[in-house]
């Protein structure tokens, strides 16, 4: 059942809305035995949420249906977004127990619209990673084969997405951590352009990289969404002050005309013949609904993508973790030396390896001496990449690439990979987020048991053109 | 490398408070509660998740420094983070500026016309204050409050061109004076700290730097310390970094310096380019006030003031305009006489700052005019100054009241000077002997008679008269 079906028979009364929270949460409990999505459900604000409409749909208040896009819907959110009183650890230790004095932007609105907020899910710590393995609580375990990764950082959002009805998820992408997970786990997942969606009240990972988008396991869910969060918010200097559309309208939209540009690069050698194959069936699809693929070569960003992205996002994260140091909030340990020493111990205990990793990276990129040669260069590289895309959008539509080169592969199997082996398997994903481009994985089909993915990209504020095009590949089948 | 001359190198690191109403980057009052940390929000206390938000008033006040210091301004205002772990620092970075700042390359002219360069002028926020409960260096914990943090802060760094402690403290003088007649700068609460590098020519110029003195009169008194100690020392002197204590009245090593500091900077990408438009800084230009050193050439000029009565009028906003105000109905000299000497002497002896006090410029036009058209003599226009700063009256209805009206009737002042010839034969004689001071003695027995409503020169010369 779609959310909107869903909404439909709220509003008529044929689902109770607490009866149904109770159920989803009791749901939500079981999946999270076997496959670890939630760092926390939060039941007693689910609870409270559904009570709270239920009375007001008890007391027929006028206009309480006007405009609630969510009515009931459950929605996950990522646990690096903060949601008032609910734990809010982004995956990392130096963060238990922590619970934020408000409501980041994007639960604002999905709050104000009705939706139901049912936990925070599972992520590598901060955002860190591409398996969700880099986590200081449970990892999330892949909705097709649990000997797999979901993917990252997102991860236990699309594997929610997967494994549970009536439910939306809220994602954060930095490299592409939206499209990466909803790949392995067979979901539709939208990273808008940046600042398309205020970063308010998000743990930032990387301040110029990050975006909030949505995961759902149909295209209308996601597009549904994304039209409660998108919009301009004057909390967050970086959101753009344009009005956000109507992103359903996109819907079943037919596609005929429409230019599709197959990168040539992002095939080939280092991609798994599976997973080719049924990104091709995808694009085939594509063009049987009336779409024009042709092949373009975007050298740029392959070649220095992961570069360019790992030097301004760990130069910033370096920034940005700073502030946990075990003074005001979060995990503290006993109070003893110097401040320095103090925070050293507070940092060494709980920060994960991967975080220690990128800080010390980051710290290095951006040091009088290296600075010029890393962190400046990395961002000229990265105007240098925007302006290949833009050219490219002068003559297509939308881009597209697998959205992972390779199938979820099995715990087993990323144990053995070298932290740059790690950062490669993001090499398709990582440009769309360095040039602040809208990307949206497509799922097209089912290989070995296991999903493929389609990267879709388009030019800046052009999320309609991938809802549209992800919509047709959607209802093709 | 500036090839140095001097025997004294000093350049200055200025932080002043901008007296905004809200705090650089969230909407928290700069003032109010002194409560500890009730002046707080999730942004000025660094909580994930929260973002800065750029308070477009504090760039107003900023940029207003920058056009009177006469900087060129940056066209795009950007901010980056200076990264360093300190327990005041909400994030363990500050937001500040660091490659562009928002103004460069200005000066500012000290009172003998010297000019001192002025190398940038940045934006940044103020950390929180920490509170040693038991001192610097004995308190076993530190309590920290966050009320202050986020408050806009300028800095202003001065090229190496102050050659004594003196130009230093005369800097710092010229420099609240424009920040007091821009207003950007609240002179009773507002926090002004400096750090100070320092070198002479017998240690070879070894640069030492004095962080954080607080207060412009400090500045003076930590460079005239460490002036003398380095030139006792000269031989030892090396590279360092010293901090000053103001109650033993020493600057102490806080450590040697081999490397420059690595803040790591990087910019801020929670917010975006400002762009600083011609139109803006026009706009901005326009709403300035006429600044101290325009007013001393108008007052020079257009009133015809010695240069040195005008820039005392001038130093403080308040007087230059009360002096305007007055010179439209009064002799501008005898106005710039009457304010530079009495009303300061008057203050001063009050302990009080002119906008501190009620009486305002009606008050000194009424007194003014009777000395002006002779109605009462200075003496007794002193007295009455005196009294209207305590609490300010009707001046006419006063010198009535009171019969202060100075005597003029000639024959009334030669009966007060005859009686008093009468009563005093000894000075007399001895005025007479040739001892021309005992004159004097006679015209204060004439002024008792007459309360001080009499023009001394014309008692002097009515007792001539009589005596010679």
């Amino acid at each position: 059942m779609l959310a909107k079906e869903f909404i439909e028979k709220i509003k008529n009364n044929e689902i109770d809305i607490v009866e149904h929270t109770e159920k989803i949460i009791q749901e939500c409990k079981e999946i999270n035995k076997e496959y670890n999505y939630f760092n926390t459900i939060s039941e007693e604000l689910a609870l409270n949420q559904a009570r709270e409409i239920n009375k007001k749909i008890l007391s027929k208040e006028k206009n309480f249906f006007a405009n609630k896009k969510l009515l009931g819907v459950a929605i996950s959110v990522k646990d690096s977004i903060c949601v008032k009183d609910v734990e809010t650890t982004a995956g990392s230790k130096i963060l238990q127990g922590y619970k934020p004095l408000f409501d980041a932007f994007a639960i604002k609105r999905v709050k104000e619209e009705g939706g139901i907020i049912i936990g925070k899910t599972a992520q590598d710590e901060f955002g860190f990673g591409t398996f969700s393995i880099n986590s200081a609580y449970g990892i999330p375990k892949n909705p097709f084969d649990k000997e797999r990764s979901c993917g990252g950082s997102s991860g236990g959002a699309a594997g929610l997405s997967q494994k549970l009805k009536n439910h939306i998820a809220l994602g954060e992408s930095t490299g592409g951590s939206i499209t990466t997970p909803a790949s392995f786990c067979g979901v539709f997942g939208l990273c808008p352009t940046y600042g398309r969606v205020s970063r308010y009240g998000l743990i930032d990972f990387a301040n110029s990289l990050d975006k909030i988008g949505p995961m759902g396991k149909s295209m209308e869910d996601a597009a549904l969404l994304m039209n409660v969060i998108a919009g301009h918010d004057k909390n967050d200097s970086t959101s753009l002050n344009v009005k956000a559309e109507d992103y359903e309208k996109y819907l079943k939209k037919p596609i005929k005309g429409i230019k599709i540009g197959i990168i040539k690069e992002a095939f080939g050698a280092g991609v798994e013949r599976e997973v080719e194959k049924n990104v091709y069936n995808g694009i085939n699809e594509l063009e049987e609904e009336g779409a024009k693929a042709e092949e373009i070569s975007l050298e740029l960003p392959i070649k220095y993508g992961i570069s360019t992205y790992y030097m301004i996002a760990a130069s910033e994260a370096s920034t940005n973790l700073a502030k946990f140091c075990g003074m005001r909030y979060g995990a503290a340990e006993k109070l003893e030396g110097s401040f320095n020493e103090y925070f050293t111990k507070v940092r060494s205990n709980n920060f994960g390896e991967e975080a220690k990793r990128r800080i010390i990276l980051g710290t290095f990129a951006r040091m009088a001496g290296y600075k010029d040669a890393f962190y400046l260069k990395a961002a000229k590289v990265r105007t240098l990449m925007i302006n290949e895309y833009k050219k490219a959008f002068k003559k297509f539509d939308a881009l597209v690439s697998p959205t992972a080169s390779i199938l979820p592969p099995k715990f087993s199997e990323i144990e053995k990979l070298s932290p740059l082996q790690h950062y490669m398997i993001d090499v398709m994903t990582v440009s769309p987020n360095v040039a602040g481009l809208p990307h949206l994985n497509v799922p097209v089909g089912i290989e070995k048991n296991l999903p493929v993915g389609m990267l879709l990209i388009a030019d800046h504020l052009q999320e309609g053109k991938l809802i549209q095009l992800g919509s047709a590949v959607e209802h093709g089948k | 490398m500036k090839q140095f001359t001097t025997g004294i190198v000093i350049g200055l690191e200025v932080h002043v408070e901008l007296n905004t109403k809200t705090k650089l980057f969230c909407s928290c009052p700069t003032h109010g509660s002194e409560e500890p940390n009730t002046r707080t929000c999730q942004i000025c206390l660094g909580m994930p998740g929260s973002k800065p938000v750029l308070n477009k008033k504090a760039v107003e006040f900023a940029l207003k420094l920058c056009l009177a210091l006469n900087c060129g301004i940056s066209p795009e205002l950007i901010f980056s983070r200076k990264s360093y772990f300190y327990p005041d620092m909400a994030k363990n970075y500050q937001i500040s500026q660091y490659e562009i700042p928002l103004g460069k390359k200005g000066s500012l002219k000290l009172k003998d016309g010297k000019e001192i360069g002025i190398t940038r002028v940045h934006m940044e926020e103020d950390p929180a204050s920490l509170i040693h409960p038991a001192g610097l260096k004995e308190s076993a914990y530190v309590l920290v409050d966050y009320n202050r943090s986020g408050n806009p802060l300028v800095e202003i760094v001065t090229e190496p061109d102050l050659a004594s402690p003196d130009e230093a403290r005369d800097f710092m003088k010229q420099l609240i004076t424009v920040l007091n007649y821009l207003e950007i700068f609240d002179i009773n609460e507002g926090i002004i700290k400096a750090d100070a590098n320092i070198s002479i020519k017998e240690s070879g110029y070894k640069r030492v730097e004095i962080k954080n003195i607080t207060g412009f009169k400090e500045i003076e008194r930590a460079l005239v310390y460490e002036v003398k100690r380095q030139k006792e020392e000269a031989h030892k002197i090396e590279q360092e970094t010293r901090a000053w204590d103001s109650e033993k009245g020493v600057t102490f090593l806080l450590r040697k310096k081999e490397t420059e500091d690595d803040y790591g900077y990087i910019i801020d990408t929670d917010l975006t380019l400002v762009e600083i438009s011609k139109k803006w800084t026009a706009e901005i230009k326009k709403e300035m006030p006429e600044l101290a050193q325009d007013k001393v050439k108008k007052f020079v000029e257009k009133h015809k003031l010695k240069k040195e009565d005008a820039e005392i009028l001038a130093a403080e906003k308040e007087l230059a305009e009360m002096f305007e105000k007055i010179s439209e109905e009064i002799d501008p000299v005898l106005a710039a006489k009457w304010l530079r000497r009495e009303l300061v002497r008057v203050l001063n002896y009050n302990k009080k700052e002119l906008r501190e006090v009620e009486i305002d410029e009606r008050h000194i036009i009424d007194l003014l005019r009777l000395v002006e058209n002779k109605k009462i003599t200075d003496n007794v226009a002193s007295e009455i100054l005196e009294k209207l700063i305590e609490k300010p009256f009707d001046v006419n209805n006063f010198v009535k009241k009171e019969r202060l009206e100075a005597v003029s009737d000639i024959s009334e002042l030669e009966k007060y000077c005859k009686e008093a010839i009468a009563e005093n034969p000894k000075a007399v004689g001895d005025y007479r002997k040739g001892e021309a001071k005992a004159l004097n003695f006679i015209v204060g027995a004439v002024m008792k008679k007459t309360k001080g409503k009499a023009t001394p020169k014309e008692v002097n010369e009515i007792i001539l008269k009589f005596i010679q």
